[in-house]
């Protein structure tokens, strides 16, 4: 099975598996309440739903790149980064590892 | 007995929605695309359809990797509108009808596809981003929503759902009601969200498919998920979604839309067809 395809992660089920726990709370946050808790308090959040010390890590300093290396699959980490106001765009870029500033400088080149 | 008298291919993105709900369908970033769902729109509703079929993919939002169905069946009396971290915009629930569900369940199961069958679900932007540019928000058609996962591999092959499509005609050919189906399929068509080739798109491959779903589908059933993955982007599988649609309505079609656009980091397209 592929793992990656032109730098862009495969998710498989060995991902899946690896990043159970970090999809499972982009998950929790479809919830309102939810949302507001880990905004109100993230460390606390984080460590109530079972994230270990790295994982907690990852999306403490919005690692998006290492959050999706950990296994976290796109569509749940995009729910991370909506709860904090942070787009996709910018998730996007971190992950091909540029800031968002050289992404939208490199389209615009096109 | 039922049949089928039409066929839609679209993409869906979460982009699409608030874009519609502001009416900014005018805006020249987006009139391209928009302009194009407004011609399909009025044939849709000179069809009279009874019900739409919809094969789509959820984003995690209905569905967790706790028990990720490879497919999935709504068989509700209505389909709520699912938060996907963002909060929901606002339209009313979606219409189902469960006794064509189960029959589509007996049915399938009979032709060796066995979904899982849900009495509860929501639907995501899968669904609900283009719906709204195709059909009235008070959702007078009622939907069978299909979910495919194209998110955790292993994903069903493209072939599977070419041959899902064929098994969607003759379970509409075999219902007792004379109703009158629309098949849609919706994903992609080129992206990728992650990775060093973030926002790529490729013109080129989407026409190519669109060409090609029109003439001479079958060999796209043929294609490998790498042939998919590389060509159009890893979140580019989703345009597997289409195939069934594409094979629902048999080997003859006329065109009667289509449309592409790619102002973002996603290749948008629409494609209308009806039984030639």
């Amino acid at each position: 099975m592929l793992d990656e395809i032109s730098g862009a992660a495969v998710f498989t089920g060995e991902r899946s598996r690896a990043g159970y726990r970090l999809n499972r709370m982009a998950m929790s946050l479809t919830d309102p309440a939810n949302r507001e808790a880990f905004v109100a308090d993230e460390t606390g959040y984080l460590r109530g739903i079972g994230l270990n010390d790295v994982e907690a890590d990852l999306v403490r300093r919005r690692d998006w790149k290492g959050m999706i290396e950990a296994g976290g699959n796109i569509y749940l980490i995009i729910k991370i980064a909506g709860a904090l106001g942070i787009a996709l765009y910018e998730v996007g870029a971190h992950t091909a590892g540029m800031s968002l500033e050289q992404f939208m400088a490199q389209r615009k080149g096109r | 007995m039922g049949r089928i008298v039409g066929g839609i291919g679209s993409s869906h993105a979460p982009s699409f929605g608030p874009v519609y709900d502001k009416g900014q369908q005018k805006d020249p970033m987006w009139a391209p695309l928009f302009d194009g769902y407004v011609p399909v729109r009025a044939w849709l509703e000179g069809l009279r359809p009874d019900l739409f079929i919809i094969v789509y993919n959820d984003h995690g939002n209905q569905f967790f990797f706790d028990a990720y169905p490879t497919f999935a069946l709504g068989a509700s009396e209505a389909y709520p509108q699912a938060d996907e971290g963002w909060g929901k915009r606002d339209l009313p629930d979606m219409r189902g009808d469960p006794d064509f569900s189960w029959h589509l369940a007996r049915s399938l199961v009979e032709d060796e596809f066995d979904p899982t069958i849900c009495q509860e679900m929501s639907v995501d932007h899968g669904v609900m981003s283009f719906m709204p540019m195709l059909t009235d928000t008070r959702w007078p058609v009622p939907i069978v929503p299909f979910a495919v996962n194209v998110i955790q591999h292993p994903v069903p092959k493209a072939r599977r759902l070419y041959k899902l499509g064929q098994a969607f005609r003759r379970a509409v050919e075999s219902y007792p009601k004379d109703i009158r189906v629309v098949v849609f399929g919706t994903g992609g068509l080129s992206h990728q969200l992650q990775g060093t080739r973030f926002g790529f798109t490729d013109p080129n491959w989407d026409n190519e498919f669109l060409d090609r779903l029109e003439t001479d589908p079958e060999p796209l059933a043929g294609l490998s998920h790498r042939d998919y993955m590389e060509r159009g982007g890893t979140e580019g599988i989703e345009m597997i979604n289409w195939l069934p649609m594409r094979a629902a309505l048999g080997p003859a079609v006329r065109r009667i839309g289509r449309t592409y656009h790619a102002p973002m980091i996603t290749g948008y397209g629409l494609l209308a067809l009806e039984p030639a």
